[in-house]
């Protein structure tokens, strides 16, 4: 009995060690040499590719009918990289932990309809402003009909995403006073909110609501509720803090492609024209 | 017709993630988690300490939360030089995660078998090792069937939390639909779930028949 012991704890201790090993030695052949070239910018250069953290959400980043990654962002994105010399590579990510992941390098960059706020503004560095949004509100639509002014809104439940800036508005904005707030943690599941009856009204990004309430969705028998808009915004592209070889570099890029033309296309093809900010030369 | 079949195959495609993950974790998480029990039953102190507080800590802690510690420390730690791919990580914190849970369900089930049949086997002048392999691991795992079972068919649902750390398993699939505006593929996932547990369901029924010749 003691020797099948002692050979069991032999067998635990390698097999723990082991463990650790492997966690500290995975994957090497994905790294480059960072201790060399500490900018982000040689980082990037060095290993030819730019991680691109996404969430899927049309017009922005969807799957198109061919199952292929599409919509504005990603070929807006194609083209900046082909001016960066670098391959992009779209990497699913959970919104959630966007910032993590841009920390931990397992994305380079965050671009996917990203509204810019101070919060953002201190933890990362943002590219340039390259389009508008704002925050509009969706509900049913009779009950989008029957709000005007915010004495409607008494007794109604409002709902965002959790830290997005739908939430700001909803929290911050006096129209919201008199009504009850509940966050979630994303704009599709506020939709679903409304769309169950569980909230009244869902604030969400006017780009979204493009995506979603198209006809033959689910939520075709939603509206945008047109009596109100709030404060535009802008959405931006975030890198990791202190990067600015790389926010130099991306925003020459964007100008670029928005000198060739090239922007103001793929926007329109997109129904997303108007928004832009960066114009052509 | 078209959508139903295409979205059927997107939400098929991130179930083979799901089964994957579950696969993998279930054919190492056993025979880790039987030298895991080995070690919380050791005589040698130490060796019964470390072990406990590590199924402490595992059981303590939620998956989720492991998740993120195996996929985002060692890069936070080492400046990016250090990454697991995403269903490496997935892998590493269901394997640690379920290996301590099922060393429970096999310390238990090890140290239910009564004195009496180690005793025997002295008798009968076998060693400590063939007594543990021919006469007390049979009773062991007809006793643990059921335990094992139960926790097999969590870890089918479980699988789904490795959306935390992006992979692309059937809800995050399901969930993407939602944001083009259909809701209906996020409840239509369940199926999938239900059919692959109604299979298990099955097989450990089945199982338990077959080991259940001789009642003690």
């Amino acid at each position: 009995m003691k020797n099948f012991k002692r050979l069991t704890a032999l067998v635990m201790a390698g097999v723990m060690s082991a463990a650790v090993m492997t966690a500290c030695s995975t994957d090497k052949s994905k790294t480059t040499d960072t201790k060399d070239s500490s900018s982000d910018w040689s980082y990037i250069a060095d290993k030819g590719e730019f991680v691109i953290g996404i969430t899927y959400f049309e017009p922005m980043n969807y799957k198109g009918e061919d199952g292929k990654l599409t919509g504005f962002e990603t070929e807006f994105a194609e083209k900046v990289c082909a001016k960066l010399g670098v391959t992009p590579k779209f990497q699913k990510i959970d919104w959630d932990s966007k910032e993590v992941e841009l920390k931990s390098k397992t994305i380079d960059c965050i671009w996917n309809g990203m509204t810019i706020n101070d919060e953002r503004k201190k933890n990362m560095d943002i590219s340039t402003p390259y389009m508008e949004n704002k925050q509009v509100m969706v509900a049913k639509k009779d009950v989008a009909e029957s709000i005007k002014t915010a004495d409607d809104m008494k007794g109604k439940t409002v709902v965002a995403e959790k830290k997005s800036a739908g939430e700001e508005v909803a929290q911050g904005e006096d129209f919201f006073k008199s009504a009850t707030y509940i966050s979630v943690d994303s704009q599709a599941k506020s939709l679903l909110e409304v769309k169950s009856g569980t909230a009244d009204v869902a604030v969400i990004d006017y780009v979204m609501s493009i995506g979603s309430l198209r006809e033959g969705s689910d939520y075709s028998d939603l509206a945008v509720v047109e009596s109100q808009g709030f404060a535009p915004e802008q959405y931006g592209i975030a890198l990791r803090k202190d990067s600015p070889e790389t926010l130099k570099k991306l925003n020459e890029a964007i100008q670029a492609v928005a000198d060739d033309g090239d922007l103001d296309k793929i926007a329109d093809k997109y129904n997303l024209k108007d928004l832009l900010l960066v114009k052509g030369k | 017709m078209d959508e139903f079949l295409n979205i059927t195959q997107q939400l098929l495609t991130g179930f083979g993630e799901n089964c994957f993950l579950f696969i993998i974790t279930l054919v190492s998480a056993i025979p880790l988690g039987l030298i895991i029990s080995m070690g919380s039953m050791s005589r040698f102190v130490p060796l019964k300490a470390v072990t406990k507080t590590f199924v402490w800590i595992i059981r303590g802690t939620p998956l989720m939360l492991q998740l993120f510690v195996v996929f985002y420390v060692p890069p936070l730690m080492s400046d990016g030089e250090f990454v697991f791919s995403r269903m490496n990580a997935a892998i590493v914190a269901f394997i640690i995660n379920y290996a301590a849970y099922f060393s429970e369900i096999f310390r238990g089930g090890i140290e239910a078998v009564p004195k009496g049949q180690y005793e025997a086997g002295q008798v009968l002048g076998m060693t400590k090792t063939q007594i543990f392999f021919k006469v007390i691991l049979m009773q062991v795992i007809k006793r643990i069937t059921a335990p094992v079972g139960n926790e097999v068919i969590t870890l089918v649902k479980d699988t789904s939390l490795a959306s935390v750390i992006a992979i692309p398993e059937i809800l995050m699939n399901a969930k993407d639909f939602s944001m083009e505006g259909l809701i209906w593929p996020l409840f239509y996932s369940a199926v999938f779930f239900l059919l692959f547990c109604g299979v298990l369901t099955i097989l450990f029924s089945f199982l338990e028949k077959k080991l259940n010749y001789y009642k003690g």
